[in-house]
């Protein structure tokens, strides 16, 4: 599975692993959409993710803003791997910086 | 519809826009052949090239994309000057043009840069550059895509906007590639638009909200920059426009592309239901569309029949709004189905290019009138006639360059393809200045072969026509290329099938001209509904000049001759009811239809003209083929049949009647009627 969710007090774990492209972007979203709803913090866990493409991106973005707006916190846990952050990069999300 | 499923179907797509940009790349490699030293030239192989790669690897198609790299740092390399055009050059690329056509071809796996003949030809790509790059084992394709375009011109500062459409993702295309591709241009800024994604649960995780504004500083052309997105342009809206010349200490770049972001905000054209300029549509959906706008013409034909029948003037209104509406649409249908023919055209460039190096003669093809326009049907069907017109062409009409020399002729022989309208049809000729028909030798073979008596009088395109007739050669000898009395009765049957004809031209030692006459359109044309008795006929309206009366003291001032006097112009006629046999009473008046032939101006005398008809043709079939003065059938809109007929085919009937009659062989104009059973008959 590329998106699960673990429940912690207090937080929701997302992990992201492998590749998460729009063959498991549905997936995905439901992953985070439970997330959302549980109205706990979410964390999110990119360590094991090796590639994010546009619609990962959009699905993340809009899981952050939407938190951010019910004042639930986003934040990323552990390390973001280099090709992430360069595709980030490369798809010039400037504006989309999770708090760590 | 499954991802895998939507991915298939734009795969599909790619497959054919490449076989398009390969069709260009072959074409411009054999301008190249002839002008190895126009840049322009050079930098359109290497887009081509770089188009065929980078979106080859987009769409997984990484053999394609890995064999496509070597060639194209070939000709980077000619780009930079450091390598040469030549004829061998341009022949290996001509050949790995063929093997990318195999490898897309090939389902997925198979072939591709581990193929033999990929190895082989990048083998000797090695041996002419001398680049090490050209072994198939080394590089990623998309290591080294577009390099160094900066040499091209001065560098300018570009402003793209490119905003995906919905579907882009689904169709399996990553921006992400699009945007690594043009960051190889040049220093480019990137600044995604996020302003059009919705909240979380309204957002549909398979489709592509985010668009970007891309600040590009390169020396790339707008062509070079448009490449990049070549494969998405009818899924996605995209601007490409200067900033300025780029100063000597840039600006800071990101600030003015925000700047530029601030005055446009979160523009989405494609939120619109239509984002596309053009969409691509199957040939079979296409041909289904006009099948029906035909029926539903003759439906319509069938309204104004009842219509005129009922003194009702809300269902005249009705009628009448719906016949203006139809006529639209089957106009509109029409235009649809017409494609220029210079795709066709173009193929053939490779073929000379090929025959003239096997068969060692310096041909050069010119081509004109490449923008005539005809319905996609008969184009689909004019490449295999063609084809065996100019093999024929090489092989036997084209001399080797000492005998063309010898002859005080150019040692670069010329075939000429030229396409042009005439009327309703389209006039499509294969010209070469060869050596030309030997009249004489075709003649004293059709006597041989027992197709012409000894002392038959035969007029020069009598002889010629001679050709056409299954396994008729004079070649004395049958090579690879032709000779074998195959080709031209294929072509023949070709034409025949599209209700067009060939003439043929020739002067011993000067050359051979063979000219497609073809209809304009297969389907639907603007027709002259007539009558004589109780039958019916259509006139094509292209063909027609006037109608006017004829009464029985015209016909009695002509002395009996087939002659009218129309504002002094003696005008020849055929009265329709004569040439078919039509045993009714003759009218007082009666009308003739004034046309223009190739033979001049007749008129053909019928009872009443009934006025414009909008002609679904239907074929008559295989048994009535060979009577060529009908092109076909319609329904009417009582049910009826009427037959359509061809003006100049019905002309050269009568003039070949009336010759046979002269030679003795009486009543052969009568040749084809209606019998009793209203049923077309064909008389012996």
């Amino acid at each position: 599975m590329p998106a699960m969710v673990e429940e912690r007090e207090g937080s929701s774990l997302v992990r992201l692993k492998g590749v998460i492209d729009i063959t498991s972007a549905a997936e995905t979203k439901n992953v985070l959409l439970y997330a959302l709803t549980s109205n706990k913090a979410i964390r999110l866990a990119l360590e094991g993710a090796t590639e994010l493409d546009i619609t990962a991106m959009q699905l993340l973005y809009a899981a952050e803003r939407d938190a951010t707006k019910s004042g639930v916190l986003f934040a990323l846990e552990g390390v973001v791997p280099d090709e992430i952050k360069v595709a980030m990069t490369e798809a010039g999300l400037v504006k989309f910086n999770f708090q760590q | 519809m499954s991802s895998a499923t939507i991915i298939d179907k734009h795969r599909q797509a790619f497959l054919e826009e490449a076989r398009e940009v390969l069709v260009e790349l072959e074409s411009s490699l054999l301008e190249l052949n002839e002008r190895p030293d126009d840049g322009e030239l050079v930098g359109r192989v290497f887009r081509s090239m770089h188009t065929i790669k980078g979106s080859g690897a987009m769409f997984g198609f990484d053999e394609v994309a890995s064999f496509t790299h070597h060639l194209e740092t070939a000709f980077d390399e000619v780009r930079e000057g450091r390598l040469a055009v030549t004829s061998k050059l341009v022949d290996i690329s001509l050949e790995s043009v063929d093997l990318i056509k195999k490898m897309l071809d090939e389902p997925e796996g198979e072939g591709g840069a581990s193929h033999p003949p990929a190895s082989d030809i990048l083998a000797r790509l090695q041996e002419l550059t001398g680049i090490a790059d050209a072994k198939h084992s080394e590089s990623h394709p998309l290591s080294t895509p577009l390099d160094h375009p900066a040499k091209e011109g001065a560098i300018k500062e570009w402003i793209i906007r490119f905003a995906p459409g919905p579907d882009l993702m689904r169709n399996g295309t990553n921006p992400l590639l699009l945007l690594r591709e043009l960051k190889q241009l040049g220093d480019a800024r990137i600044v995604a638009n996020l302003s059009a994604i919705p909240t979380f649960s309204e957002l549909d995780p398979e489709r592509c909200y985010v668009s970007w504004e891309i600040l590009l500083s390169t020396a790339a052309c707008h062509e070079m920059i448009r490449d990049v997105f070549i494969f998405v342009e009818d899924c996605c809206e995209l601007t490409i426009e200067t900033v300025a010349e780029q100063p000597p200490s840039p600006p800071d770049l990101t600030a003015k592309l925000l700047e530029e972001q601030r005055k446009n905000p979160g523009r989405r054209e494609h939120d619109k239901p239509d984002n596309a300029s053009s969409i691509r549509v199957p040939a079979a959906k296409l041909d289904q569309f006009v099948n029906l706008v035909g029926e539903l013409v003759t439906v319509q034909a069938r309204l104004v029949e009842i219509a005129a029948g009922r003194d009702d003037p809300e269902v005249t209104a009705v009628s009448e709004e719906i016949e203006r509406l139809t006529t639209a649409l089957r106009e509109n249908s029409m235009s649809i189905r017409m494609l220029p023919i210079r795709a066709t055209f173009e193929r053939f460039r490779r073929l000379v290019h090929d025959l003239a190096r096997d068969l060692h003669k310096d041909v050069e093809l010119t081509i004109e009138g490449a923008d005539t326009e005809l319905d996609k049907t008969v184009i689909d069907q004019l490449n295999d006639p063609l084809m065996h017109l100019i093999r024929n062409s090489m092989d036997h009409g084209i001399e080797l360059p000492e005998a063309r020399v010898a002859a005080g002729k150019p040692q670069t022989a010329t075939i000429h393809l030229s396409a042009r309208h005439s009327g309703a049809n389209v006039l499509i000729g294969v010209t070469d200045d060869g050596r030309g028909i030997d009249a004489n030798a075709v003649r004293a073979r059709a006597v041989q072969n027992g197709l012409a008596a000894a002392d038959a009088h035969l007029t020069e395109a009598e002889v010629f026509s001679f050709i056409l007739m299954p396994g008729f050669s004079t070649a004395k000898q049958v090579t690879d290329v032709s000779g074998r009395g195959v080709g031209m009765d294929v072509v023949n049957q070709c034409v025949e099938a599209l209700r067009g004809r060939i003439d043929i031209a020739s002067k011993l030692g000067s050359g051979t001209s063979v000219t497609l006459r073809l209809p304009l359109t297969m389907a639907i044309i603007d027709g002259l509904l007539v009558r004589v008795g109780q039958d019916f006929f259509v006139l094509p309206l292209a063909n027609t000049l006037e109608c006017v009366e004829l009464t029985r003291q015209d016909i009695e001032k002509a002395n009996g001759k087939h002659l009218a006097n129309i504002r002094g112009e003696m005008v020849p006629y055929i009265r329709l009811r004569d040439f078919f046999d039509i045993e009714t009473e003759r009218p007082e008046r009666e009308q003739i239809m004034v046309a223009e032939t190739e033979d001049g101006q007749y008129g053909f005398v019928v009872d009443e003209v009934l006025g414009d008809h909008q002609t679904v043709i239907k074929s008559l079939g295989r048994l009535f083929r060979h009577v060529q003065f009908v092109s076909g059938a319609t329904i009417l809109g009582n049910g009826t049949v009427a037959l359509i007929l061809d003006p100049h085919r019905l002309v050269q009937e009568v003039i070949k009647g009336n010759a046979r009659s002269a030679r003795g062989h009486p009543g052969s104009i009568a040749a084809i009627g209606f019998g009793k059973d209203g049923l077309l008959s064909k008389s012996p």
